[in-house]
């Protein structure tokens, strides 16, 4: 049944040849691989991290430079790039997590954190060339039954690489949260004192939680800056973190896909209508006001209520 | 050295009273409305800008064109709370989030309406005191008077009259001081719209002394929200020395270390006193 969502994914480049099109799923994709995955510790777990995008610019940055410095392949440059950021996940998250840091001060420890991270690559202009940004040239190789080694360029092959690894991302979601450590974190954002006095150990799961999603922000992160090409350090600013938020918010924070469907519709719509970069923000500000104020559910989440009543 | 030394640590405490008047409303809205208003920055910026149009454009003198910029950046607060953060009430994520938004829209709005060039305001008031060999412009004194001013008042009011007790009152138990006849939905109101509009005469003051830039707002906010948070949310004296250390700490620290890092010390300071002392420096314990 969940298998049969992606179907009308893969038919529809075949019907749709339009590259306009297909761009704008592509960023969809992408960015939806990064709402997701913060969907596991906003959602589901409860905290308001401002981390993500701080996980996805550092993870950006690390993959393109391993692979430009060194020439070795994408794949070869994501591992370092998902190990440093499990890495600094770990660290972060420990030091946010044994101090007992909720709501609020969570959020404000972690976006002090992610800014500081914003700051180092700002500054440190002799490897991250400051705020001009790195191009990336490089494109990542698959290999394919039958094809062997198949360069990613083009709108096509985008296409079909960004939706797998959406589906990767939202494969590995929903095998955690369908199993008892989901139910752990659902416990946490129910009741954490009561989550604790049940045995559960909630440094470890919203650690894991925490380490987890921004892993995942990673592979978004480094896949975003090989379709673009260009990294800045506005990847890691609050901006970012906010576009995140809204489209999880948006789409609903109560399911997985909630979060694809806010992406879909953040991505897409400024893109149809066609707004400068201002207007865009005060879109995107709009949308998150209203959001809160009026669907608090998000669009999955008033639809399937809709659906039980 | 030493004269670079004193003249970077009177600079400090000057932008240090800025961060501690947004220090101020946040600590005033959150005590008051459990939320933290992160779109204070941008009402901060409104005033600025207002000052700067009345200032430099129209032509009006300096004092009169500071209270029509405190009244705008007041309506705007005013206009916020009814529309957005009456409905956000104790609920900190989101109104932290609708707050966020805010940023977002009241930014861009500034941005097509005054581009990013910065804008300059003419001398408000020319000249320096010099003591020693140190010389500190005559309006930075005046600025500095000014918000000490408008902070203690602040807090006279908040522990000499009707209003201030009634204040504290609702802080500690909002049932509680319903039912002895504290209007808490007016309250509540009157203080989202009081910080807005000291935010608005931070902005005022900011215009007389520094370029004016859209973006200002959100470097302000974050600033002042630190300040808080070092002082301690929720004490008024805490947010004026919060706010000043955070300065000084920022000005003498750029003599000694490339001023790369100076949006840098508010962060650590933030993290260090949430894990060593979570109630702040002049707070009470969380």
């Amino acid at each position: 049944m969940k298998a049969l969502f992606w179907i009308p994914f893969f038919i529809f480049p075949i019907l749709v040849q339009s590259n306009f099109i297909l761009t704008i799923f592509i960023f969809s994709f992408i960015l939806a691989i990064a709402a997701v995955s913060f969907n596991l510790i906003f959602g589901f777990t409860g905290q308001l991290s401002m981390f993500h995008a701080a996980a996805f610019g550092i993870a950006a940055y690390i993959t393109s430079l391993a692979v430009s410095m060194f020439h070795v392949s994408f794949w070869v440059g994501l591992l370092p790039a998902i190990c440093c950021t499990i890495l600094i996940s770990l660290v972060i998250g420990s030091i946010c997590f044994k101090f007992k840091l909720k709501a609020f001060y969570f959020a404000v420890v972690t976006l002090a954190f992610s800014e500081l991270a914003r700051l180092v690559i700002l500054n440190w202009n002799s490897v991250t060339n400051g705020t001009l940004g790195l191009m990336v040239l490089d494109k990542p190789f698959v290999w394919l039954p039958a094809a062997g080694l198949v360069k990613i360029d083009g709108a096509m092959g985008w296409y079909f690489f960004s939706l797998a690894a959406l589906i990767f991302t939202v494969a590995l979601c929903s095998l955690v949260l369908r199993s008892w450590i989901g139910r752990c974190f659902a416990a946490i954002r129910l009741n954490e004192d009561l989550a604790q006095t049940l045995g559960i150990d909630i440094f470890r799961y919203k650690l894991l939680s925490f380490t987890l999603a921004n892993a995942l922000a990673a592979i978004a992160g480094s896949l975003y800056a090989f379709y673009t090409g260009y990294i800045e350090p506005n990847y890691l600013g609050i901006n970012q973190s906010l576009d995140i938020i809204s489209m999880v918010l948006l789409g609903g924070r109560s399911s997985i896909i909630g979060p694809i469907a806010g992406a879909f519709v953040l991505t897409g719509l400024p893109h149809v209508i066609d707004l400068s970069g201002e207007t865009r923000a005060i879109f995107y500000g709009l949308v998150l006001i209203l959001t809160i104020l009026v669907l608090p559910q998000g669009i999955i989440g008033t639809l399937a209520s809709w659906r039980r009543a | 050295m030493l004269q670079l030394l004193v003249g970077q640590t009177l600079n400090g405490v000057i932008v240090g009273t800025l961060y501690g008047i947004i220090a101020l409303g946040v600590t005033l809205t959150f005590g008051i409305t459990g939320i933290v208003n992160f779109a204070l920055g941008e009402f901060m910026m409104i005033g600025a800008y207002v000052t700067w149009y009345l200032f430099d454009v129209a032509g009006l003198p300096y004092p009169v064109a500071i209270f029509p910029a405190i009244a705008i950046a007041a309506g705007c607060g005013f206009a916020a709370d009814q529309l957005l953060f009456r409905f956000t009430r104790n609920n900190l994520i989101n109104g932290l989030l609708v707050s966020i938004g805010l940023i977002s829209i009241i930014e861009a709005a500034a941005l097509l309406l005054w581009t990013t060039t910065p804008k300059d305001m003419g001398y408000v008031l020319s000249g320096a005191f010099r003591v020693g060999a140190v010389s500190v412009p005559k309006m930075k004194i005046v600025v500095f008077a000014l918000l000490a001013a408008i902070m203690f008042l602040t807090y006279a009011a908040l522990s000499r009259t009707w209003i201030g007790r009634a204040a504290y009152a609702f802080s500690q138990n909002p049932e509680a001081a319903m039912l002895m006849g504290v209007r808490t939905e007016m309250l509540q109101s009157a203080v989202v719209v009081y910080s807005t509009a000291l935010a608005g005469f931070g902005g005022a003051l900011y215009a007389s002394l520094y370029s004016l830039e859209p973006a200002m707002g959100g470097l302000y906010i974050l600033k002042g929200v630190e300040a808080a948070i070092l002082g301690g949310i929720g004490s008024l004296v805490g947010s004026l020395a919060g706010g000043i250390i955070l300065g000084v700490t920022e000005a003498v620290g750029s003599i000694y270390l490339p001023s790369a890092f100076r949006d840098a010390y508010g962060l650590v300071f933030v993290v260090a006193i949430l894990l060593y002392r979570p109630g702040g420096l002049f707070g009470t314990e969380r």
